[in-house]
């Protein structure tokens, strides 16, 4: 597919909360984790975070419990974090700071010299603009990764970013449309309400044609 | 070297911890013995004695199930209208309490989104009318006619107390389902503006009624917080003032003797379709009218005893007489949803712009973060800017 650009085996990844919701939306986290070569690493504060996110009876923090289990994902502390850069990124205005866990994953990413998986506008903006050599990716480059692609195959990837999209409300970046529409469908498309109006309708009309 | 941490004033961090402990319902030892701490040295930080380091900081705000950004960033709203009810009650039944807690979740919420966009709410507060020595009953009348001059409503029936409230007022008004005892609440901070909560699960006649009764207490005892509870005890002053004027503001006496002529014209007795007309005109409850038909003496006292005794005044009877007139009750279908109307368009304004990050508003909203997903896209923001027209402003 070609999308993704997470070419570094060595590079770890960091996943925020948001990652994490969406990859245990797409039903299968465990075979798109597996598949990559890469260390998955997650902050206590995002398990904290996904302990009490829990209002609209998801579970994500037991289902991040079995991935750590299972040893497909680690856990690092805030404590363990050497530098300032988490109080940099949660103290101060609140316009320019973080909550917690997307903090911690920042902060991680920079002293592991790691890929910072964070499908959040702010926390991607802040992190482009403080620390511009820090590589940022969406669960969409995960997704779209050569190795989960070839692991899951077209049909069981349309499917899994179907269910992240209807289940977990998935954010696509602008970038990630057409990638996301084209292997979902449009039949499936027009039932994603965390894509954009104009894209919905787009597939609409494609599906009247046909 | 000078942190970030710094920039906060140990006191100002000493409050916030001490507030956030306070909401999380937790004591100072249980607090020092989780963290293995003396009590003294917690009692230190919270005045503000001794500068909480980071660590320390951080595991208070895992107990106290909070972030160090809800709890210290600059921009949060720090103001707790909780305690301000304890003091003026007691100690408070859970109801009351979760109801108390929740007003200043959703008015800090609301403030802080409103300064993050750069709003100011416009205030409108008609001046204070402190309870004088003398008639209560007499006064709050008084003051309920001279507020509806103020408001341009001379005795017109007043049709939605809560838009009322908000726009021509700029009183905070939250309607959410809380516990069937507690009708309502009231309360007032700088910080925070006059803030009035009513329980979506009163129907909405008895919402209105709680809404002027509150409305009393922000004219007559602005500063000291409300809670209209069934079991609270009706014969203070203040109470007495408050039904008084709140009977007074949405039946105003004028206008009740000149609908009741012209609806009993000819009629002999007052009928239970008179009732139906007349409640409904005036936006109240069946009992709430015919007791005010007794108050001015247009009906014998003890009338609506007597309705009582035989069935009431049912709803299916109202219908007969009214249809479908009185409309959907759109407040209480509002309640049902994760956050306000108003809170959740704000959000969605800041999500847009960017100014608070997914997590840090679904903590505000006390939403968990798919949940905050689906109203977003249930008021279409997110997306391109392809989905909206522009405003010219």
């Amino acid at each position: 597919m070609g999308l993704s650009s997470l070419d570094d085996e060595t590079a770890p990844f960091i996943v925020d909360a948001s990652t994490v919701i969406n990859l245990n939306g797409t039903n299968c986290a465990a075979a798109i984790l597996g598949a990559l070569p890469n260390r998955i690493i997650v902050m206590d504060a995002v398990i904290d975070e996904l302990r009490m996110d829990n209002r609209s009876s998801r579970d994500d923090a037991k289902l991040l419990a079995s991935l750590l289990a299972d040893g497909l994902v680690s856990e690092m502390t805030i404590e363990a974090l050497k530098d300032d850069h988490f109080e940099h990124l949660v103290l101060g205005n609140t316009a320019d700071t973080l909550d917690d866990g997307e903090a911690a994953a920042i902060a991680c990413a920079i002293e592991m010299q790691a890929v910072a998986v964070i499908d959040e506008r702010k926390a991607k903006r802040i992190c482009r603009a403080r620390y511009p050599w820090v590589i940022i990716a969406s669960t969409v480059d995960v997704l779209a990764h050569d190795r989960v692609v070839k692991a899951l195959g077209d049909e069981r990837l349309a499917e899994a970013t179907y269910h992240a999209l209807s289940a977990a409300r998935m954010r696509v970046l602008p970038e990630h449309i057409d990638w996301v529409v084209n292997l979902i469908g449009a039949k499936r498309a027009v039932l994603c309400p965390s894509l954009p109006g104009h894209v919905r309708a787009a597939a609409w009309q494609k599906i009247a044609k046909t | 070297m000078t942190t970030q941490l710094d920039q906060l004033s140990a006191e100002e961090i000493g409050n916030r911890l001490r507030m956030a402990r306070d909401a999380a319902k937790l004591k100072q030892s249980e607090v020092a013995e989780e963290l293995e701490i003396a009590r003294t040295t917690l009692v230190a930080i919270e005045q503000g004695q001794r500068r909480a380091r980071m660590d320390e900081i951080r595991r208070l705000a895992k107990l106290y199930g909070t972030s160090i950004n809800a709890l210290l960033r600059t921009g949060a709203v720090v103001t707790d209208l909780a305690p301000q009810f304890r003091r003026q009650y007691g100690r408070q039944d859970d109801a009351a309490e979760q109801a108390a807690r929740l007003l200043t979740e959703l008015a800090q919420a609301e403030v802080e989104l409103e300064n993050l966009l750069g709003v100011k709410r416009s205030r409108n507060y008609p001046p204070e009318r402190p309870i004088l020595p003398g008639d209560v009953r007499t006064q709050a009348e008084h003051d309920a006619l001279e507020l509806r001059q103020w408001l341009g409503l001379g005795f017109n029936p007043v049709t939605d107390i809560v838009t009322l409230l908000e726009l021509q007022l700029g009183v905070r008004v939250y309607i959410r389902k809380l516990d069937v005892r507690v009708a309502g609440l009231f309360a007032f901070d700088e910080a925070l503006g006059a803030c009035m909560l009513l329980n979506a699960n009163h129907p909405r006649e008895r919402r209105a009624q709680t809404a002027a009764h509150e409305l009393a207490h922000f004219i007559s005892t602005r500063r000291r917080p409300e809670i209209l509870d069934e079991r609270e005890n009706l014969n203070s002053k203040e109470e007495r003032y408050a039904n008084s004027f709140a009977r007074a503001f949405l039946t105003p006496s004028p206008a009740v003797k000149l609908k009741f002529k012209e609806i009993t014209a000819g009629a002999e007795k007052l009928t239970r379709r008179h009732v139906v007309i007349l409640a409904h005109f005036f936006g109240v409850s069946r009992e709430a009218m015919v007791r005010r038909l007794e108050d001015l003496d247009l009906t014998r006292d003890g009338t609506w005893d007597w309705f009582a005794t035989y069935g009431g005044i049912t709803d299916e009877q109202a219908h007969q007489v009214l249809g479908d007139l009185p409309g959907p009750d759109k407040h209480s279908a509002d309640a049902g949803k994760p956050t306000t109307l108003q809170l959740g368009l704000l959000a969605a304004e800041v999500s847009q712009q960017g100014l608070l990050s997914e997590g840090q508003l679904a903590r505000l909203l006390h939403l968990d973060r798919v949940e905050l997903r689906r109203m977003l896209d249930g008021l279409q923001i997110e997306g391109s800017e392809a989905d909206g027209a522009v405003l010219t402003r």
